[in-house]
């Protein structure tokens, strides 16, 4: 048995130097300070993007995507399929929570000033990750085609066809004609499916890469104390890291069974759109600002600014570390770290704002 | 000089054989026209406007007290002549349209009728006219108008439906105005109670007018029309709630307030749905009549037609037959129409059945009765606990909107099950209940389904949760005993690495 093991351990030594890797993973250290704790937030969320394939997996064995069809195969799939409405169930509270961990990674890091040199590619890249994750969840809502999802697309759509000059094309390639239809649900089911999936594979591969390329970066000002603390990452952060996700699988499961994803009532082109009809929590601020700009802002649309606004400000997220030239230095600066705040604040008053008007 | 003789022989004899007018007018246009033995003019001496005091020259202008006829006749004088089209009904509704100038004849009675008349069928069924299709003396006649009691006025209760079937009982003439309205509302009333009564001669039987009103005539389409399906039981109960006036008849006067109480009353007045009946829609129209004891069913049967073919195909309708009893009234009643609850079919005292049937007297239809309340029973109790329980599971969060469809196939035979009771057969009875009741337990058993799959996720939730947690503890102790160990070991490497 022994002289087998050793035979396919040389066997990989010859093709992959798996004795590298192992030599690797062992001398592979994660700083130790009193941030650590949101190193985890990457696994979590990685995690939670695995639950996310799975599920979606054995959802897309029964899901089939038509005006006709979505709807009655979730509900198939929720009541006679063995455990169905448990994969869904967990699909979508992953999927929520996949959103929360990712944000709080992402704002963990830019308080932290992670994205510093030589961290940009993993910070874009990152970013990029954090821009899919909503784009899944907007694609990802309207699949089940029930009236909530019907309406909220409609809206969100209707928004993203305010942009200046593109708008007419964007909502055109998102609807697939002018109203959302079963034209709407097979592209939004192509890109939830295929065209996302690829995209996000790629970025996150590169994500990895470079986070193992260059290993955890540590907070400004504990790398000057001296000689770093470290620990090291298989087994110790590695154990961590599973008993988290352990963790998470538990709130997970409780989530599903205590509060199983509704179905609703099935989409009606011709129904009136119920009153009360919000985006996901994690969309609710943008919509917020968005219903109390007023109807002019300078020489613009109302709408129109707000999505002005918000673009922008998401495409310069993207290269904060290119424009934080003090932590590019390795200089703590107040100024990121405010404006960081500013942002975290405005999103939190704002979503709690819309739960509050609702 | 003769002339002068004649005329004062004339006024004298006139002075006794009739009434003086009311506001005594100088009329020398009668006079003369008189003495020309002038129908038109014997005519009006005979109206009740001569008796009001009216002059010939109140319609047609002119100056009545002069006897030159050059002067009388002169349009300096305001005389038009003989007034024709809408120039007639004008002339008439500047006196009957002023409620205070017909106060000033004595007149205490209704005003208004040429506005009533504009806004009637009988104006807008002219056409490009614009003028009214009828005038006013089309009806009540030119110069010998009287009183509408009057025997002698053609819109006498006893003449005035000869008077309206002159138009609408001719096709052609009816084609130019109206093509789609029927020409056989003279023949039946006939047939009905009130023609044979009023043929012979009672005034007080309903014609034309007294449903359709006399001037403001409306399409029964219309909500404000008089013969409006909603107006309808208001129209018939002015007389037949009246004790008074149905005096000397032998019919109740309680129809309208057991119609109000009736489940199509209900629907009628309270929920205004047109589909429901009125009085007509069973007794008929224009040939009303009581449906005769073996017609009722073919009356009922109008809308409730598998009911009625069930009944008919049924041992209850020859039986009913022999009997002399009424087919759909026996048990339903007639103006009192309730809706059917469970309590018609059962055989305690006071219930339709019980009143033929007995175990020691009709033994099969007792049972027979008995069995089908019992699946009656079964159904609506089944179906309603299935509902109870999955409104419970759709409370816990569950999905039930399948087992909720199917269980619209049992309801639905419920429904059926209250028509299939009119074929008074156990075994066609069954064929319609006994597969909703099948649906309606597997729905409850369905419902019983998800009730217990909430508590076994729950269940199910608490053994992963435990094994999850377990998995923790186990895990945190293991993580613990390892970096104790990579403690001890760096305490005696001297190593400064921290873990």
């Amino acid at each position: 048995m022994n002289t087998r093991m050793q035979g396919m351990r040389g066997w990989l030594n010859d093709r992959i130097d798996l004795d590298g890797i192992v030599a690797f993973a062992k001398h592979k250290t994660v700083p130790s300070h009193r941030h650590s704790i949101w190193y985890y937030f990457g696994g979590v969320t990685l995690f939670l993007f695995i639950i996310q394939v799975v599920s979606g997996i054995l959802l897309l064995f029964y899901y089939r995507p038509g005006e006709d069809t979505a709807f009655e195969s979730i509900r198939f799939l929720m009541t006679k399929v063995q455990f169905g409405w448990l994969m869904r169930s967990i699909h979508s509270w992953s999927a929520n929570l996949m959103v929360l961990a990712a944000a709080v990674h992402m704002f963990s890091v830019y308080l932290t000033k992670a994205y510093r040199r030589p961290r940009e590619i993993t910070w874009v890249s990152g970013v990029l990750l954090f821009y899919l994750t909503l784009a899944f969840g907007f694609s990802g809502y309207l699949l089940p085609w029930n009236e909530l999802a019907y309406f909220a697309t409609k809206v969100g759509t209707d928004i993203a066809g305010s942009v200046p000059f593109v708008g007419g094309f964007v909502i055109e390639l998102l609807r697939g004609g002018e109203q959302v239809s079963g034209a709407t649900l097979s592209r939004f089911f192509g890109f939830h499916v295929a065209l996302f999936p690829a995209i996000f594979t790629v970025l996150l591969g590169l994500h990895l890469i470079m986070v193992q390329k260059q290993g955890m970066s540590t907070p400004i000002g504990h790398e000057e104390e001296g000689e770093q603390r470290t620990m090291p990452f298989f087994p110790n952060f590695f154990l961590r890291d599973v008993l988290l996700w352990l963790i998470v699988l538990n709130i997970l499961a409780v989530l599903a069974v205590f509060f199983p994803w509704e179905l609703g009532v099935k989409a009606d082109a011709f129904a009136p759109a119920p009153a009360g009809i919000v985006p996901e929590w994690y969309f609710l601020f943008m919509f917020q600002v968005l219903k109390l700009l007023p109807a002019h802002v300078l020489f613009l649309d109302g709408e129109v600014f707000g999505v002005l606004l918000f673009g922008s400000a998401m495409t310069l997220w993207i290269f904060i570390p290119f424009f934080d030239r003090k932590s590019q230095r390795g200089q703590r600066g107040r100024l990121f770290t405010a404006i960081g705040l500013c942002v975290i604040i405005f999103i939190l008053f704002f979503t709690i704002l819309g739960w509050v008007m609702l | 000089m003769r002339t002068t003789t004649i005329r004062t022989l004339l006024v004298l004899a006139c002075a006794f054989l009739i009434p003086p007018p009311a506001a005594a007018q100088q009329d020398e246009c009668l006079t003369c026209h008189e003495m020309m033995d002038d129908a038109a003019a014997t005519a009006f001496t005979k109206g009740v406007h001569r008796r009001a005091g009216l002059t010939c020259a109140s319609c047609h202008g002119g100056d009545a007290t002069s006897d030159d006829m050059e002067v009388g006749m002169s349009p300096a004088r305001g005389f038009k002549g003989v007034p024709s089209g809408q120039d007639i009904s004008t002339a008439c509704g500047k006196c009957h349209d002023d409620a205070e100038r017909m106060a000033n004849f004595g007149y205490e009675g209704p005003t208004g009728q040429l506005t009533t008349l504009l806004g009637s069928a009988h104006s807008r069924h002219a056409g490009e006219s614009k003028q009214l299709l009828l005038q006013c003396t089309d009806c009540h006649g030119a110069h010998g108008i009287r009183h509408a009691e009057d025997p002698a006025s053609p819109v006498s209760p006893l003449r005035v439906v000869e008077l309206c079937s002159s138009c609408h009982s001719d096709p052609s003439y009816m084609r130019r105005y109206n093509p789609s309205l029927p020409t056989d509302q003279l023949a039946k009333y006939r047939t009905s109670v009130h023609g044979a009564q009023n043929l012979r001669g009672n005034s007080k039987t309903a014609t034309c007018a007294d449903c359709h009103t006399a001037h403001d005539i409306r399409p029964a389409t219309e909500s404000t029309s008089s013969v409006n399906a909603l107006n309808i039981p208001e129209t018939c109960g002015r007389c037949h709630s009246d004790p008074e006036y149905m005096r000397g008849s032998d019919l109740p006067t309680t129809q309208l307030a057991e119609f109000r109480s009736s489940v199509h009353g209900k629907a009628l007045l309270d929920r205004r749905e047109l589909s429901a009946p009125s009085c007509n829609d069973c007794h008929g129209n224009h040939g009303a009549a009581p449906p005769n004891v073996a017609s009722i069913s073919n009356v009922c049967g109008t809308c409730h037609a598998l009911n009625a073919d069930l009944f008919q195909q049924s041992r209850h309708a020859t039986e009913f037959a022999r009997m002399g009893k009424p087919e759909c009234e026996t048990c339903h009643g007639n103006h009192a129409v309730q809706p059917a609850t469970l309590e018609l079919l059962a055989l305690d005292s006071g219930s339709p059945c019980a009143d033929c049937h007995s175990e020691s007297t009709a033994p099969q239809g007792y049972r027979a009765a008995m069995q089908m309340r019992m699946l009656l029973d079964s159904l609506m109790e089944t179906v309603a606990t299935a509902e109870k329980r999955l409104d419970a599971a759709e409370q816990k969060g569950m999905e039930i909107d399948n087992i909720r469809f199917s269980l619209r196939d049992a309801r639905q035979a419920r429904l059926q099950s209250r028509t299939a009771v009119h074929a008074f057969s156990l075994e066609k009875f069954r064929e319609v209940v006994d597969p909703g009741l099948a649906i309606a337990r597997q729905a409850l058993v369905a419902a019983e389904d998800a009730n217990d799959e909430y508590y076994y996720r729950r269940h199910g939730l608490a053994v992963a949760t435990l094994f999850i947690t377990l998995t923790i503890v186990l895990l945190a102790l293991h993580i613990r005993r390892i970096e104790r160990r990579q403690k001890k070991e760096r305490d005696t490497q001297g190593d400064h690495t921290v873990s």
